[in-house]
């Protein structure tokens, strides 16, 4: 584990990473677009988004959308940052030479 | 689990998430086929309308008919794809979409305001605009087909300047074949077999 000590331990967990890859492809996804998307469960798409959140990652906007709640997630500019970053240490574990 | 996952691992689920999101946006070309016939069947119907004489009874039926008629169907069937599927907004969508209003919203205020003015100028000027969003649009799909469309449309409206008036709504026939019904078809195609 201390062998991938570079790579953002935030960014480091698969779900975590998913939500992340399509938060870096689209310009906001809503929860249920997550949810099939990644194939993971509500509850655990919930608590690594809050964990995303935390980490000043991604932006949370609750509104209601024909009366039933919705949630949309977009990226900060932040957590593009530490995606582009947490990419580069990946590429450098993978190609030491480059 | 997650602390298991190799470097190559990591690259690996990035390049799939990101390949499986933006499969679900991908075009199918029926909206691409869809104007380009609609422009095959106004066009060729308004060269066979000239030539019959009776163009000033029906020509502004199928314009203000036929063309809003696909602007109505064009925006029901994305905002139904959308909410079926879901779907969140691209910044290449909105791009898109956007040229799309631009583009439409210029053609229809040169065709119906400054028709007179431009003359025989209207058909060049209609299809360079229109050149320039299918090869925008191609680009940001990277769908070369849609580019190559594009930069013909683009050298067909060029070449319209020296052609007599009367057969411009013959160039705008053929125009919407190469810059939209094909390139429509085989971005349907491309669609198809990737899902095989």
């Amino acid at each position: 584990m201390n062998m991938f000590k570079d790579l953002d331990p935030i960014l480091h967990s698969q779900l975590r990473l998913s939500i992340v890859s399509i938060l870096m492809t689209v310009d906001e996804a809503n929860f249920t677009f997550i949810k099939e998307t990644t194939k993971a469960a509500a509850g655990n798409i919930s608590i690594q988004i809050k964990k995303l959140q935390d980490a000043g990652y991604v932006k949370i906007e609750k509104t209601f959308k024909n009366n039933y709640p919705n949630t949309t997630v977009s990226i900060t500019s932040k957590g593009i940052k530490a995606f582009e970053d947490y990419v580069k240490n990946l590429k450098k574990y993978i190609n030491p030479q480059k | 689990m997650d602390e298991k996952m190799t470097p190559e691992e990591s690259l690996f689920l990035i390049t799939k998430v990101i390949e499986e999101t933006k499969q679900r946006f991908k075009e199918n070309g029926h909206i691409i086929i869809l104007w380009g016939a609609l422009m095959f069947i106004v066009f060729v119907s308004q060269y066979i309308l000239v030539l019959s004489g009776l163009y000033k009874l029906f020509d502004i039926a199928w314009t203000c008919i036929l063309f809003p008629l696909g602007g109505i169907y064009s925006f029901i069937y994305v905002w139904k794809k959308h909410k079926k599927n879901n779907l969140p907004r691209t910044i290449i969508g909105k791009i898109i979409e956007t040229m799309g209003w631009v583009v439409g919203i210029n053609l229809m205020i040169l065709g119906f305001l400054f028709r007179n003015k431009l003359g025989d100028a209207v058909a060049p000027v209609f299809l360079i605009l229109l050149a320039l969003f299918f090869i925008l649009t191609g680009i940001s799909i990277k769908f070369k087909p849609v580019i190559i469309g594009g930069i013909l449309l683009n050298l067909m409206g060029f070449a319209a300047f020296y052609i007599n008036g009367q057969y411009h709504g013959l160039i705008m026939a053929a125009g919407a074949v190469i810059s939209m019904i094909i390139p429509g078809i085989l971005l349907n195609r491309a669609n198809k077999n990737e899902h095989v």
